[in-house]
């Protein structure tokens, strides 16, 4: 059982040569050739809060073993973004569109993934998010 | 103003019924459809296991980018630890662990410019890091 994730940068004008970066990694457990073998699957959410709100709950047995993130804003609206926080530290701004695709070390339980709606409001419409997790820890239930 | 693509192909077994994600994003400047236009690309060759800081928030003169870090390694039980937060006295302190790339692994990342992004590697032996920063 695998999970690959490959990715692709393409530019023909960011530079004066074209670039194209392509790498594919197969995820596996921590420092082994193991696959990973659990997965929350694909998860759909409609985001509304502009606070910080609990995406995937660090588990603490989780520090030192491999788990992977996916998380992608579906909004099409280029203004609307969603901000990723790990223990109150912030890592980026998801615009629409764009997409993360991360380890998570879940050093202990603070180090959830957050997640927040910055700009939302009424008017703007909620905004959809889809993210996936995989891991290799053996209880982990809280994202379910 | 450039066009740049960054598309995932996610594709996992682990269900009974597989997982296949597909997605393409261009990368634009902050809440606009302009593209980003500045591109860094760096390959570094770190020989201790010292925290140091790899991407610096001076290198950048925008507030929203994205980050791509590749540990291109063989060996599957070498990795960098990757962290976010500030950087105090030009030496990394005080930062959030995100995770850890181990040999093979590659991330990729909005970035809003407020920290550096640090990271450790696992072995004092030299150990090659790649990364690119679009902004």
């Amino acid at each position: 059982m695998a999970t690959t994730a490959t990715i692709t940068l393409e530019s023909l004008d960011i530079a004066g040569d074209p670039v194209n970066v392509s790498k594919t990694t197969t995820c596996t457990k921590a420092g082994t050739t193991t696959d990973l073998d659990q997965t929350t699957g694909l998860n759909r959410v409609h985001l509304r809060s502009t606070t910080n709100k609990v995406l995937l709950a660090a588990n603490a047995e989780g520090n030192d073993l491999s788990a992977k993130v996916y998380i992608i804003n579906k909004a099409t609206d280029p203004t609307l973004y969603c901000t990723i926080t790990i223990n109150a530290q912030t890592v980026g701004k998801l615009y629409a569109g764009d997409w993360m695709f991360i380890p998570w070390s879940q050093t202990d339980t603070s180090a959830s993934i957050e997640i927040a709606a910055t700009n939302w409001t009424a008017s703007t419409g909620d905004i959809p998010v889809e993210y996936a997790l995989f891991h290799e820890d053996t209880d982990f239930l809280t994202n379910a | 103003m450039a066009t740049t693509n960054a598309k995932i192909t996610l594709s996992s077994d682990i269900t009974d019924d597989s997982l296949s994600v597909n997605n393409e994003s261009l990368l634009y400047t902050a809440g606009t459809t302009t593209g980003a236009n500045t591109m860094t690309s760096v390959t570094k060759v770190l020989a201790s296991t010292n925290q140091v800081d790899l991407i610096t928030t001076g290198s950048v003169s925008t507030t929203h980018g994205y980050v791509y870090i590749n540990n291109p390694d063989t060996d599957n039980t070498r990795h960098f630890k990757v962290t976010i937060g500030n950087a105090g006295g030009g030496s990394p302190t005080d930062t959030e662990e995100i995770g850890r790339l181990y040999g093979g692994d590659w991330m990729f990342m909005p970035w809003d410019v407020d920290d550096d992004i640090c990271v450790a590697p696992s072995d004092g032996n030299d150990m090659t890091v790649e990364y690119m920063v679009f902004s």
